[in-house]
């Protein structure tokens, strides 16, 4: 889904169709930038689109394989569980921020917590690399700073975005279940082991 | 007699715009963004055929699973951005303002006198029955995945009720919106013409 700031209604009722792949696509990617250097940034936060959660979640979901050479338990539930993960926590978190008074909207809310997953799928990345060489406690050593370091960077990114928009005394309260959610997604890419 | 001739003629063709709001149309039965529909139709339509016959193309879940993911989000994408807009003129979209607040805008082009940008029967047709039945199909599934205990896939089937359902009520919501203009439009043309015709009637043929 995607939300547009429109000057003119009627340009993109006749747009070409070329035009609306690249808005879309350029506005992706603006906002995987942003994720990277993390400023705040209310404009950021009007033109929300869920696309980058997606890619995102599919990646790690596809990246969490248990490679099994029995073909029905071929990681299904895994897959599955990955994406009911992100998708559930992430709209428990909204919910959460709404109900402590937040004004931010619902699907604003799902694409700043789901672009922040990019830090951690980063790490998951380096994570399958490093995993490639012998296992041992250095092997675990560095994994364990990768996650770290990505964690604490998505924890950043997100809060960012996410804490201006409530009350003051209430920040904490919205930012504990954000914190709880990217760790129990550290946990499972740091717990992952190709076996 | 000629002139009495021409008068009927312009009465039948007043007659004809009562239901339609221009002159000298021809038929618009053919299909003008065939690409569009094409599409509009492809998406859905594999996206239902790849969960049917998951077990037939690969014994891998995830791979089906992926793919049916990835059709149901393309078709997401193609029918809210491009074929709605370029088979009905219809399109709905979701604005946030400075305050926050964020507004639902369900937009319809207005009807105009050009040709190229009058809708076609025949690709209306096919994007309402594409909308409508393949969110009923997907509750169907849902409903089979429940009650046959496939839990793995109920997750998929969501996605498939919610994105197209999302499309669906969007599209109806527009055209709704456009229709209560329409109304208006219709009654003060129909207004006219009652009162063109009976001052007509006053002046000699």
């Amino acid at each position: 889904m995607r939300s547009r700031v429109r000057e003119f209604d009627s340009s993109t009722l006749n747009e070409s169709v070329q035009n609306t792949i690249m808005r879309d696509l350029k506005a992706v990617g603006k906002k995987f930038m942003h994720v990277l250097y993390p400023r705040k940034s209310n404009t950021l936060l009007r033109d929300w689109d869920l696309w980058g959660p997606l890619i995102l979640c599919v990646t790690l979901a596809l990246m969490l394989q248990r490679g099994s050479v029995d073909s029905e338990k071929d990681g299904g539930p895994q897959f599955a569980e990955v994406f009911v993960i992100v998708w559930f926590g992430a709209v428990t978190i909204t919910l959460n921020s709404k109900l402590l008074g937040g004004n931010i909207s619902f699907f604003q809310s799902l694409c700043v917590l789901g672009y922040c997953i990019l830090p951690l799928t980063v790490a998951m990345l380096v994570c399958r690399l490093v995993l490639l060489a012998e296992l041992g406690p250095i092997n675990f050593m560095v994994r364990f700073f990768v996650v770290i370091v990505m964690f604490a960077w998505s924890i950043v990114a997100s809060t960012a975005f996410l804490a201006d928009s409530q009350p003051p005394n209430r920040k904490a309260l919205a930012v504990y279940p954000v914190f709880l959610f990217y760790f129990v997604i550290s946990w499972m890419i740091l717990t992952f082991t190709p076996q | 007699m000629l002139q009495q001739d021409s008068n009927d003629d312009t009465e039948d063709v007043a007659l004809f715009d009562a239901e339609e709001e221009t002159t000298n149309r021809p038929k618009k039965s053919k299909i003008r963004h065939p690409v569009a529909s094409f599409f509009h139709l492809f998406f859905r339509v594999s996206a239902i055929i790849v969960y049917l016959l998951c077990e037939l193309f690969s014994s891998s879940f995830i791979a089906c699973m992926v793919t049916i993911i990835l059709l149901l989000s393309c078709d997401f994408w193609a029918v809210k951005n491009v074929t709605g807009r370029l088979m009905v003129g219809l399109r709905w979209w979701n604005h946030i303002d400075e305050d926050g607040k964020s507004h639902w805008v369900f937009e319809s082009r207005k009807a105009s006198s050009q040709e190229s940008k009058t809708v076609s029967e025949a690709e209306s047709r096919i994007f309402w029955l594409g909308l409508i039945a393949c969110p009923v199909l997907w509750v169907v599934f849902a409903f089979s995945a429940l009650f046959s205990f496939r839990v793995k896939w109920l997750a998929v089937v969501i996605m498939g009720v919610v994105l197209q359902g999302a499309n669906l009520y969007g599209y109806i919501r527009c055209k709704v919106g456009s229709r209560k203009n329409l109304t208006s439009m219709a009654t003060s043309y129909l207004g006219k013409q009652f009162l063109r015709q009976t001052t007509g009637d006053d002046q000699p043929s």
